[in-house]
């Protein structure tokens, strides 16, 4: 089922060149883009040299490494050297990074063939992909519903078959939601796992590299070329152990946990299609505890405050001296900065900013920030506990399925109550997946969420393959859309 | 509460511009997200203890070496190469 394992087949014996290939892809975006804006900018000369220099190698009878040849697509928040690099701001547009993130370098220097870099909320910020200062991400599967975000054109390019698989980031969810919204597989691993170094920060103590792919083998092979240790991030430790050949590990007997908190207020096609999976858990043998999580009720104001606390320092360097957008006439160097940042930055982002600088400032920190921080500890504890009796927690990954374009009313809290279900994994550093696990009433796809502890990664990619196993086409719908092979 | 003053305290702080007509709009989000932030006033936590662990290790140090850095010309690359290796701006006008 490994879409990456099939490619590289084609490529191996000669069924396919990878020119050929890329080629492909790259006609395919040409027609798709226009619609799907899934990618903000197509390298397709960078795709194409790549691409020979694969050729070469399999001509020479050299045997391809777990990535090579594959076309894929990065959020544009992962640094490329001499590659434009926007976090689709207004502030970076025109900004060339000078270096390559650890994530992308990893994956160059086994010739995975960058098609292009891939449309998100600016700086991260947004799950619907709208905040982007080049319009949104639309979802293959209904093109009047969101991609999802931040990470949208990653898996905008997935599920419509204009990459094999993208690189996003996530914060809040930005790897998950989005994939749970386009019916793709999409993991965050446990923090630190993957290297930073290079991912434009928003949170840094939150934020995380992840895959996001058409099935779970796939994102597993992603995750062991990635999750390795690198000395530029002070907060790297790498995998504990590869993923990939434990997929076929039996679950018979995993404990999985389920916090009623999670299923207040949602969807009923939701609630329906996660009661479905939980069935099929018990039915591989797997023990399902339910039981409450009363922290759950904090995770949201607690992430907002912390994401925000640290996004306000963290967006600080972007004041238009040393790059991308600078206001035209200033009258000092403060109006200078003053006048970059408000132009530069979408309103979301400055909402952010405010709230960030407001929980740090003198007078509310105490109540705000330092708050949030000893609450964080209460959650992180909790889900430490429920690890004592459980291998994994099941959950659904958002409380609806895809947003209709332009869903929010300008009410400024209505979106941030949709992460209720992802954000503790991000504050609590834990590894999460979303899989799809069924489809709502119009046919748009409902993700499933999978929570494991601290670098127990491969279990969570282990229960994850298990049920995929079980339910092969019945939880995922082709596109007729982009490349098919 | 937020008020109109914390707006213009906190853009100034934050390095934002913000125009007459933007204050009242930002009052009302702003109050409505220190509302939702508020909500943690209702929880008790479990220690005094900021918490200080998400990732298991600390003092992540390397050895003090020098070691190659970033050429003074690729670091100006996005400013069309400086000037005299600086990047450059308009002159202070006060």
């Amino acid at each position: 089922m490994s879409n990456i394992k099939y490619i590289q087949n084609l490529l191996e014996t000669k069924q396919l060149s990878c020119v050929e290939l890329t080629r492909k892809y790259l006609d395919a975006i040409e027609k798709e883009n226009k619609q799907l804006n899934a990618y903000v900018k197509v390298t397709d000369q960078e795709a194409l040299r790549t691409a020979e220099q694969v050729d070469e190698k399999i001509s020479g009878g050299e045997k391809l490494r777990p990535l090579e040849g594959i076309p894929m697509s990065l959020k544009d928040n992962i640094v490329t050297k001499d590659i434009e690099t926007t976090c689709c701001s207004r502030i970076l547009k025109g900004y060339v990074p000078i270096y390559d993130a650890t994530v992308w370098d990893v994956l160059k220097k086994q010739n995975a063939v960058l098609l292009g870099k891939t449309n998100m909320d600016e700086f991260a910020m947004g799950s619907s992909c709208e905040t982007s200062c080049f319009g949104g991400a639309l979802n293959p599967h209904d093109t009047k519903h969101v991609a999802g975000g931040s990470s949208g054109g990653a898996a905008s390019s997935v599920s419509g078959n204009i990459a094999v698989y993208g690189l996003g980031s996530d914060t809040g969810g930005s790897v998950r939601q989005p994939a749970s919204f386009c019916g793709l597989v999409g993991f965050k691993p446990t923090y630190g796992a993957v290297s930073r170094y290079g991912l434009v920060a928003y949170a840094s103590s939150l934020d995380q590299v992840g895959p996001i792919a058409s099935n779970v083998e796939d994102a597993a092979i992603i995750y062991d070329s990635i999750a390795i240790y690198d000395s530029k991030d002070a907060t790297s430790q790498g995998a504990r152990t590869s993923s990939a050949d434990k997929l076929n590990n039996s679950i018979k007997g995993m404990r999985i946990g389920i916090a009623r908190e999670y299923f207040e207020g949602i969807n009923g096609d939701v609630q329906k299609s996660i009661e479905r999976a939980i069935k099929v858990y018990e039915d591989l043998g797997a023990e399902i505890i339910y039981f409450d999580l009363p922290q759950i009720k904090y995770v949201l104001p607690v992430y907002y405050i912390i994401a925000c606390a640290e996004a306000s320092s963290n967006l600080g360097r972007y004041d238009g001296i040393r790059y991308g957008y600078r206001t035209e006439s200033y009258a000092d160097i403060d109006d200078m900065i003053c006048r970059t940042r408000s132009e530069g930055f979408g309103e979301e982002v400055k909402k952010r900013i405010m709230l960030g600088t407001y929980v740090l400032s003198a007078g509310y920190y105490d109540a705000y920030y330092k708050k949030a921080q000893k609450l964080r500890g209460s959650i992180v504890k909790a889900f430490r506990d429920v690890f004592k009796s459980c291998d994994l927690m099941l959950a659904p990954t958002v409380p609806t399925t895809a947003f209709e374009l332009n869903f929010t009313s300008g009410d400024p809290v209505e979106t941030y109550l949709t992460d209720i279900c992802t954000v503790s994994a991000n504050i609590a550093g834990l590894p999460a997946l979303s899989i799809p696990c069924g489809f709502d009433s119009k046919g748009l796809p409902v993700g499933m969420q999978l929570i494991g502890n601290s670098f127990e990664d491969c279990k969570v990619l282990n229960a994850a393959y298990q049920y995929e196993q079980q339910m092969k086409e019945k939880i995922y719908k082709k596109s007729e859309r982009g490349v098919r092979i | 509460m937020v008020t109109s003053e914390d707006i213009v305290k906190i853009a100034k702080l934050a390095k934002l511009r913000v125009e007459d007509e933007e204050i009242e709009q930002l009052v009302g989000d702003m109050s409505e997200i220190i509302s939702f932030a508020d909500t943690i006033n209702n929880a008790v936590e479990d220690s005094e203890e900021e918490f200080d662990d998400i990732v298991g290790i600390a003092n992540a140090f390397h050895e003090d070496t020098i070691v190659e850095s970033f050429d003074r010309d690729e670091i100006l690359k996005n400013r069309d190469g400086g000037e005299n290796g600086m990047f450059v701006i308009k002159k202070h006008l006060r």
